[in-house]
């Protein structure tokens, strides 16, 4: 469960500040699969990023699974983001001369597992994506679908609680954005809450929650519930 | 996780092979150069013979008349004793062994009609010498300790100069012709060059040791010339040979070797009645008048062995280190700052701004290990240059093994140090910046 509330971000240089995010307050439940929309600069990276812990923030309350985060330093904060939450960017962001099965190892290496369980869960991370069979491909010889997948794939090996995608198929075509639609939607339903940005309203309607950002703030959101029931039904 | 490191530094040296061969080079240059440094002032410095080092003392008095004093030496004592001091000091039951000394010199002329003769320089001394400087023989040994005081024409030849007239057989017992005197070989020594001469440093520090070795008790009987320093501060006539050995001039060296720090206790005492001994007949008349004893390391330091030239030299080396670390550090933070997506990968995935950290520093470790390698191999060149140009310091350029560890070490501390500041900040930087896309 996530919580914040009045969260309040500001960039400063030299010349401007940017008002980020302000007074933002909102709730994630267990389970939840929660779009973030909203126009270009609004502050929706901004809010990612707050929620994976890789930016600080300048007021207001962030409760992670009951425990606030502005208390913690950083070595806490690394392991919370660790062990609870995966990424996934727009560009992918694998590591271009790391193997698929040493881009999944990444998160695994910092959380200190035996060699014997990272090789077992990257299998099964790469399995479950669909590319079990290319542990030894570099991110170049794949495609854009591919490469995301893996990185996907990075983001659960872990099996982290949240996963936060920030605009995931901003760079797919519309057909493997929706086979990566779909392989998160799977993953939901395997009870990993998540939190994707997206530009893509389709796509956001497929979730269950939409929240629209506009000028740092949540300006409504829809509960699609219904909607998405009768997807099911 | 520092396997894990290593893998990553090997990585990134593939990505970036030229800035990494650069810092490569800048390291290596700068330990090459502060190792030829080090290796030459670190063995002039060293305890030529640890094992008793402290049971050798160089025996000096304050035999100046009054208002004198030797300007040159750090508590105004002479550097060396009189003739007459020399054989009055040889006379004390005390010390478990002593030896007289004489940089001398001979023309040897070879048996063999078809070599011409030659110069060399030659050392008298006691019998005890031997024993006292740990010198080494190949064939036979020390005379007899009766020679010392009645002389006999016998000679220990080196190694070198027994290859050279006897091809280097055992010429115990054969004949050496030296200045037209007939001597007979009681021994011959192995290849013994310690570093510093430090049972000389009235003549040169360093440099090739004496071939010929000859009884101190012949310098009467066959008047052998100093070829080494002779220093004296009273208006004399010295016409003859005799005049010289009853002069104040100082010429002789005097070593003593006393196993504890009792008899040595007991030595001096026996210094200090000598020289009352001594004001009585009329000489030591300075008010400082007395007698010292400095055992091997104290003599070398006392008589500036490693120069001030060579430690300012070493702080010019480190200096040019510390100009090559500098340049590293420039490239490092190119390097690492190539790096920073990845680094915001990373920290995205949970890694802690001290694991990064630390990967950039054993990254820096690796390349110091490779520039220390290198520098090491540079640093042979160095040294075999300075043999090149200085022949007399070919005992002080060699790097044994505390010196190899040394370099290895310096250039991976050094180069860990100049990572300090380059992976702190790649650790500090925020990641979001890296992964943002607009
Ligand atoms: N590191 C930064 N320094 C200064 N301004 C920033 C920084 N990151 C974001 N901003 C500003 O904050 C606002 C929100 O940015 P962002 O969260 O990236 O928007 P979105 O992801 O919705 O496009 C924008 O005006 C942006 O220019
Ligand atoms: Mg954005």
């Amino acid at each position: 469960m996530l919580q914040m509330n009045n969260i309040k971000k500001v960039f400063r240089t030299d010349l401007v500040e940017t008002h980020a995010l302000r007074d933002f307050s909102l709730q994630v439940e267990e389970g939840e699969f929660v779009a973030v929309t909203g126009p270009s600069g609004s502050g929706k990276t901004t809010f990612l990023n707050i929620t994976g812990m890789l930016e600080t923030f300048d007021g207001g309350t962030y409760m992670l699974d009951g425990q606030d985060v502005k208390g913690l330093n950083d070595k806490q904060r690394s392991r919370l983001r660790n062990e609870k939450i995966g990424f996934i960017f727009q560009s992918f962001n694998l590591i271009p001369d790391l193997n698929l099965f040493d881009n999944v190892d990444v998160p695994l290496r910092y959380r200190g597992f035996s060699s014997k369980e990272r090789k077992q869960r990257i299998e099964n991370a790469l399995e479950r994506v669909g590319l079990s069979a290319r542990l030894k491909h570099l991110p170049s010889q794949l495609s854009g679908g591919q490469q995301q997948r893996v990185a996907i794939a990075r983001a659960l090996a872990g099996e982290p609680r949240f996963l936060l995608a920030d605009e995931p198929t901003g760079n797919l075509d519309s057909l493997m954005a929706r086979q990566v639609m779909q392989l998160l939607e799977e993953i939901n339903q395997q009870g990993t809450t998540i939190i994707m940005v997206t530009h893509d309203s389709e796509l956001a309607r497929r979730a269950h929650r939409n929240i629209h950002i506009v000028d740092g703030q949540v300006s409504d959101y829809q509960d699609l519930q219904p909607v998405l029931e009768v997807a099911e039904a | 996780m520092f396997k894990y490191y290593l893998m990553l530094s090997w990585l990134s040296v593939k990505r970036t092979p030229m800035l990494t061969a650069l810092m490569v080079l800048a390291i290596g240059l700068g330990i090459s150069v502060t190792m030829t440094v080090l290796t030459v002032n670190y063995l002039m410095g060293k305890d030529p013979i640890p094992e008793k080092s402290h049971q050798l003392f160089h025996v000096q008095l304050y035999t100046y008349g009054k208002d004198r004093s030797n300007p040159r030496s750090a508590d105004g004592y002479p550097y060396q004793v009189t003739y007459q001091d020399a054989m009055n000091l040889s006379r004390s039951e005390i010390p478990n062994r002593k030896t007289r000394s004489l940089q001398t010199g001979y023309s040897v002329i070879p048996s063999s009609s078809d070599s011409s003769p030659f110069m060399e320089t030659a050392r008298a001394i006691d019998s005890d010498f031997f024993a006292m400087f740990k010198v080494p023989f190949i064939y036979g040994g020390a005379w007899e300790s009766s020679v010392d005081t009645k002389a006999k024409q016998v000679v220990v030849l080196g190694k070198e100069i027994n290859d050279r007239l006897f091809k280097g057989e055992n010429s115990v017992g054969k004949q050496v012709n030296l200045n037209s005197n007939l001597y007979t070989v009681v021994g011959v020594i192995d290849d013994w060059q310690p570093a510093i001469h430090y049972y000389d440093l009235n003549n040169n520090h360093f440099g090739d040791t004496q071939q010929i070795f000859v009884p101190f008790s012949l310098l009467p009987v066959l008047e052998l010339p100093s070829w080494g320093n002779n220093n004296g501060w009273k208006t004399e006539t010295i016409n003859t040979y005799q005049d010289k050995l009853n002069s104040e001039q100082m010429w002789n060296q005097f070593w003593v070797e006393l196993e504890s720090p009792q008899q040595k206790e007991k030595f001096q005492a026996w210094l200090e009645g000598y020289v009352e001994q001594q004001k009585q007949l009329g000489r030591f008349e300075h008010e400082n008048a007395g007698g010292s004893l400095k055992d091997v390391v104290e003599w070398m330091d006392y008589n500036n062995v490693v120069s001030d030239d060579n430690t300012i030299l070493v702080g010019l080396a480190f200096m040019f280190l510390a100009v090559c670390l500098i340049n590293t550090i420039g490239l490092l933070l190119a390097k690492f700052l190539r790096r920073a997506p990845e680094v915001g990968v990373r920290r995205a995935l949970g890694a802690s701004q001290g694991e990064i950290f630390v990967q950039h520093l054993v990254d820096v470790g690796l390349i110091g290990l490779a520039g220390g390698t290198l520098g090491l191999l540079l640093g042979q060149l160095g040294l075999w240059g300075i043999k090149q140009l200085y022949a007399n310091y070919h005992q002080l350029v060699y790097m044994d093994m505390t010196l190899v560890v040394l370099a290895i070490l310096i250039a991976i501390g050094s180069s860990v140090v100049a990572g300090l500041y380059p992976a702190w900040k790649i650790c500090r930087t925020n990641p979001s910046i890296y992964l943002k896309i607009q």
